[in-house]
């Protein structure tokens, strides 16, 4: 119960899983249809409040202001502190028997990885896990996983000042 | 953090070896040549406290002559094998603070998916491993030469196999675009001006194990955020690529937001990656409209292997 109203505190924001509010984080064209040719509905400003009703691969839809149409997934993320009572109460007792199984622990810390002393056995029993390319590819098969071309993202353009920002500060983007 | 290292370093050398501002900018060659004259491979048989019961197929980073190992990280040059050795030694150490999870399916498992997604990258024939280590710590780690760490506490949150491979992909990105190595070359040169100053590294040693830190203690040291925001859209990509939807890791990303700040396993995940809505939020600018010709990808929870 504590913890219901923790979550309902925060205001957390989370990607649109589920049907519900949310909130707009960017500028972002409301198209009837779930692609980018698609006719556009309404403009909708950042920080809008929606109501998210579906997905469909990277696309999510949404009601807001009068109009129903789909925005692009990133740009909305579900609003769980005003979600339905049963989507609370889901997230609630999920993260409740969590907390519960990790009442106590402290987490890692710098000390202890400091600390640390090579641990040759260890090593040696997750070379015995490797798995080979052939094994691998296989396995992906087995799911119907199938590879496709997409090439990197390349860096957004950075919007504040800091000139380290950009593909080159790590050496480029391929 | 970069910056004002490099300007005492600067100084540093402006100050001691008499350079004039322009030379002093060329950081690499200076040390290199200091590096020259101050290591001599006199002890080159002397070796890093080499653990003992080592195997044979399991060689830590010190049994290369250290010597060498200094120089190449310090040129910039350090070959596919020392990295694989410099990664070997921080996995080694890791697995000394926190072993493996003791379940054999699970670890093949998270190998096999592991490495269906580092094949997409651009360093297919480094000898990827990954494994998943026994901590209620929510984070993933990753060290050079294609080390891969996904903690039990992070694991339990994931709903199905594309969200793992999410994960691990944004850690193969920072092993593709060697993230760690290029921070170890940084403290590095740092060490070197040390030991120049004969302050702070009264031995060689002492100089040599500044390379990697103590114990694994490189893992917890936070990156560039830039060099984060790479590796979340290198984990898009190779997530698409692999055949997964590609917004599993931002559903994973958007998960752990939701753990509050103060709750103790995600304070090292906090304290070296920027908030996750911050993240977020740049994954949703970078993407943008590049995804929108790629078919939606594949959840595979069916088979997604549960902790017992
Ligand atoms: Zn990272």
């Amino acid at each position: 119960m504590t913890r219901m109203l923790h979550l309902l505190c925060l205001g957390l924001l989370t990607l649109p899983v589920w049907a519900g509010p949310g909130t707009l984080i960017k500028d972002e064209d409301l198209k009837s249809s779930p692609s980018v040719a698609a006719a556009r509905v309404a403009a909708l400003a950042k920080g809008s409040n929606v109501e998210i009703l579906a997905r469909q691969g990277g696309w999510t839809q949404i009601r807001a202001g009068g109009h129903t149409g789909w925005v692009r997934i990133l740009s909305v993320r579900a609003n769980t502190s005003t979600g339905s009572a049963a989507d609370i109460a889901a997230l609630a007792s999920r993260r409740d028997s969590r907390v519960v199984a990790v009442a106590g622990v402290r987490g890692l810390n710098e000390e202890e990885l400091k600390m640390a002393r090579f641990d040759a056995q260890e090593l040696q029993s997750m070379e015995r896990y490797r798995a080979t390319a052939a094994d691998a590819t296989g396995f992906a098969r087995a799911a119907g996983l199938s590879q496709r071309r997409v090439p990197y993202l390349p860096a957004p353009a950075p919007a504040g000042s800091d000139p380290n920002a950009g593909p080159n500060a790590w050496g480029g983007v391929q | 953090m970069k910056r004002p290292v490099r300007t005492v370093l600067a100084l540093v050398l402006t100050g001691f070896l008499g350079l004039g501002p322009a030379q002093a900018l060329d950081l690499g060659s200076a040390l290199k040549s200091i590096l020259k004259e101050k290591i001599k491979p006199k002890d080159s048989q002397q070796t890093l406290d080499t653990p003992p019961g080592t195997q044979q197929q399991v060689q830590p980073a010190a049994e290369k002559p250290r010597d060498q190992l200094l120089k190449s990280l310090l040129a910039g040059s350090t070959s596919q094998a020392d990295e694989v050795r410099i990664g070997q030694r921080i996995a080694g150490n890791l697995l000394g603070a926190v072993p493996l999870v003791r379940d054999d399916g699970l670890q093949r498992y998270v190998n096999r998916v592991g490495l269906w997604v580092a094949l997409q990258g651009e360093r297919p024939d480094l000898p990827w491993r990954f494994g998943v280590i026994d901590s209620e710590d929510i984070n993933a780690f990753a060290a050079p030469g294609g080390y891969i760490f996904i903690t039990k506490g992070l694991y339990r949150r994931l709903n199905n196999e594309a969200e793992l491979a999410g994960v691990l992909a944004h850690e193969v990105g920072h092993v593709l675009r060697r993230h760690h190595l290029k921070l170890l070359q940084q403290s590095q040169a740092i060490a070197a001006v040390g030991s120049l100053l004969g302050s702070k590294f009264k031995s060689e040693d002492q100089l040599v194990q500044n390379i990697i830190g103590n114990g694994a203690e490189v893992v917890a040291r936070g990156l560039d955020k830039d060099a984060e925001y790479e590796a979340d859209r290198i984990g898009v990509v190779l997530t698409a690529r692999a055949g997964y939807d590609a917004y599993a890791l931002p559903a994973v990303l958007a998960d752990i937001g939701h753990v509050a700040q103060g709750d103790k396993r995600v304070s090292l995940l906090f304290k070296t990656h920027p908030h996750p809505e911050e993240r977020l939020g740049r994954l949703a600018e970078a993407v943008d409209s590049h995804l929108d010709d790629v078919p939606a990808g594949q959840s595979v929870a069916g088979r997604f292997y549960r902790l017992r």
